[in-house]
């Protein structure tokens, strides 16, 4: 599997090219978007819109309630001090400890989950081009070997993960994106050799 | 062939280089307000190693008062971390689109900002050096179970508080590290890389970054309001006249906001001039921060009278005492503090003219946060002067060690801000631009007026 980038310079030619790509053959799935700032999805490129990492959140929350409780309602149960008639484990600083915790786990979980489903950090040098920064478009066509169905979430309409291209070699559908990137204004292709 | 030339990359490599200014190598004024600040911060180090090295009776602290101005900064500076991430969420999450220049001062402002009051509990210790104590942890004195302390929620919300917003701070920069890392060379590109992580800006790393992003701003809101609370939590209850009242805890969250959404409003104008960013903090950022003191100042007025009103009102001899102490022994000061938190903001703040104006903004706000130093000043010292048994009542002035600690304090955050500003990208440059990518021109009737393309509801 590897990755070809074509730079534009602005929005209008990416489009174009993003567009040529799917009447080609390739999948929406293959084709993503390399920008400096936000658009909305479909505007380019269109993305699967699921995601899991909140559920990561949730989870840690949970994990941090139960650590807090443990930590201050569980010590007290293990070393019961004298409380005069007071309930061994004390109400508010039980409830204040395990809210902060489950706070902070739910915090540190989200930046977690959001790191591990980006997919980040990046351990593998991937195309990038410094002038997406300074305002230019990254069209990126992740090839893949000939005669391979496209994989891709299983939330994917059918036939979306299943680009028309497959039956070309990966060399020839690399050729054929730069080419169709090229037509569309690209201003260079920044490639990634096969692994 | 060429680099682009059309519009829209050009107006991004403007903005990039208007936003990136405070990146520059220093100016000899910036290490000179440097030199200034690690003079006054190395005095109050000075001050406070004096105190450690003789004992806390170098303090104005004495009984009954045992909290003095430590405290009052701690309350004051936990107060200012409210706001930065507080408002910078709210705007977040209402998809405020003004909210997006001033986003990354009040981010900076809270992370340091918590960091300084969360120092004072330790300073206000006195014996320091057993710091370890608040902690409970197993060893012969039993303390392992001791979860009972106030200090012990504080220290927990705060910690919790600290991580949380420098997570938020980190998380908006991410990819605005990206583009510093693509802009720099040297030390710089190593650092903005190891940070950046390989953010690209691929279409799913922003779908989902939008989506943290929003998702983070929720869960720090109860955080932020916690923290407060349970700093109010430690005079509440408490059975000190003055500090026993249910108003407590929303009352300290509004003040919070009041001291907050001041100091954001001195910390933009401060940066604007500094980094000349002028395009980008227009008067309409002002306005908008503008209402949003004067609705808090209106909510504080309210908090303040009812606060006020009810121990008027009940007239119970050692409230009312307490009442009538503090307002005979500080009234310069409790004038400036309702001139400053209430008549100031609610009369200037209603003319546009004014919220419009840096100048008078920067004033009101400055006034804004003297006001609510002497608030907790008034909460703290009086009520402890004037407890329920008359034979121990007193007075407590701050000495100079105190206040050494104190202006060390203040320069230690300025000083600290200047760091930051020198090191990372003062305003949230990819967020600015996004807005910029967005503006369309709609035809509407006989004009074209802009809009911001984005889907109904958001895309996040």
């Amino acid at each position: 599997m590897i990755e070809t980038l074509g730079i534009f310079p602005d929005f209008e030619s990416a489009g174009r090219a993003v567009e040529r790509l799917v009447r080609e053959g390739f999948a929406e799935a293959q084709i993503t978007s390399l920008t400096s700032v936000s658009y909305p999805d479909g505007a380019l490129v269109k993305t699967g819109r699921r995601s899991w990492f909140r559920w990561l959140t949730l989870g840690c929350f949970i994990a941090g309630a139960a650590a807090g409780f443990a930590l201050a309602a569980g010590t007290a149960w293990l070393y019961p001090v004298q409380t005069g008639e007071k309930p061994i484990i004390a109400y508010y600083p039980t409830g204040i400890v395990t809210y902060e915790l489950a706070m902070l786990f739910a915090l540190a979980g989200t930046i977690v989950g959001m790191f591990l489903e980006m997919g980040l950090p990046a351990w593998r040098k991937r195309p990038y081009d410094p002038a997406i920064a300074e305002g230019c478009i990254g069209i990126s066509v992740t090839i893949h070997p000939g005669g391979e169905a496209v994989v891709c979430g299983r939330e994917a309409e059918t036939g979306a993960c299943v680009g028309g291209v497959v039956s070309l070699s990966a060399g020839e559908q690399k050729s054929r994106a730069e080419e169709i990137m090229r037509e569309a204004g690209a201003l260079r292709i920044v490639a990634e050799e096969p692994s | 062939m060429s680099e682009p030339t059309l519009s829209a990359a050009k107006s991004a490599v403007r903005m990039n280089d208007a936003m990136l200014s405070s990146l520059r190598p220093p100016t000899l004024r910036w290490y000179l307000l440097a030199f200034f600040l690690g003079g006054v911060v190395a005095w109050g180090l000075y001050a406070f190693g004096y105190m450690v090295s003789t004992d806390m009776s170098c303090t104005g602290l004495d009984r009954p008062v045992m909290w003095g101005v430590y405290i009052v900064n701690f309350v004051f500076w936990i107060g200012l971390s409210h706001s930065g991430t507080m408002v910078s969420a709210i705007l977040r999450l209402s998809r405020a689109n003004w909210r997006r220049p001033i986003l990354r001062a009040a981010e900076a402002m809270t992370v340091f900002t918590v960091t300084i009051g969360g120092l004072f509990p330790l300073i206000h210790l006195g014996r320091n050096w057993v710091f370890f104590y608040l902690i409970p942890y197993p060893n012969q004195r039993g303390l392992w179970p001791n979860f009972r302390s106030a200090l012990l929620w504080d220290a927990t919300a705060i910690f919790t508080y600290i991580i949380g917003s420098s997570l938020f701070l980190y998380l908006g920069m991410l990819p605005d590290l990206a583009v510093a890392r693509d802009r720099c060379a040297g030390w710089r590109r190593t650092l903005y890389g190891a940070l950046a992580m390989g953010w690209r800006g691929t279409a799913r790393e922003w779908l989902i970054f939008q989506k943290a992003s929003t998702l983070m701003a929720a869960l720090i809101i109860p955080v932020a309001v916690s923290v407060h609370s349970i700093v109010a939590w430690d005079f509440a209850v408490t059975v000190v006249p003055g500090w026993h009242s249910t108003i407590f805890p929303p009352y300290f969250v509004i003040g919070a906001i009041l001291s907050g959404v001041a100091a954001v409003i001195t910390l933009m104008a401060i940066i604007r001039k500094a980094f000349h960013l002028e395009e980008f903090l227009t008067p309409l950022h002002f306005d908008n921060m503008g209402k949003l003191l004067l609705v808090i100042a209106l909510l504080w007025s309210y908090a303040y009278f009812v606060e006020v009103q009810t121990t008027w009102y009940a007239h119970e001899p050692i409230e009312w005492e307490v009442f009538s102490f503090m307002a005979g022994r500080y009234t310069p000061a409790l004038v400036l503090m309702l001139v400053g938190n209430s008549l100031l903001p609610l009369t200037l703040l209603c003319f546009r003219r004014i919220r419009r104006s840096v100048g008078a903004m920067l004033v009101i706000s400055l006034l804004v946060n003297v006001a609510m130093f002497i608030e907790r000043y008034l909460i703290i010292v009086p009520s402890l002067s004037h407890k329920n048994m008359p034979f121990v009542w007193g007075t407590y002035s701050p000495s100079w060690v105190e206040l050494s600690v104190t202006a060390g304090a203040f320069a230690g955050f300025a000083l600290m801000y200047t760091f930051f500003a020198k090191c990372f990208p003062m305003v949230a440059l990819t967020d600015v631009r996004e807005l910029e990518a967005r503006k369309v021109l709609v035809p509407f009737a006989r004009a074209e007026l802009p809009s911001i393309a984005g889907k109904e509801g958001g895309d996040d």
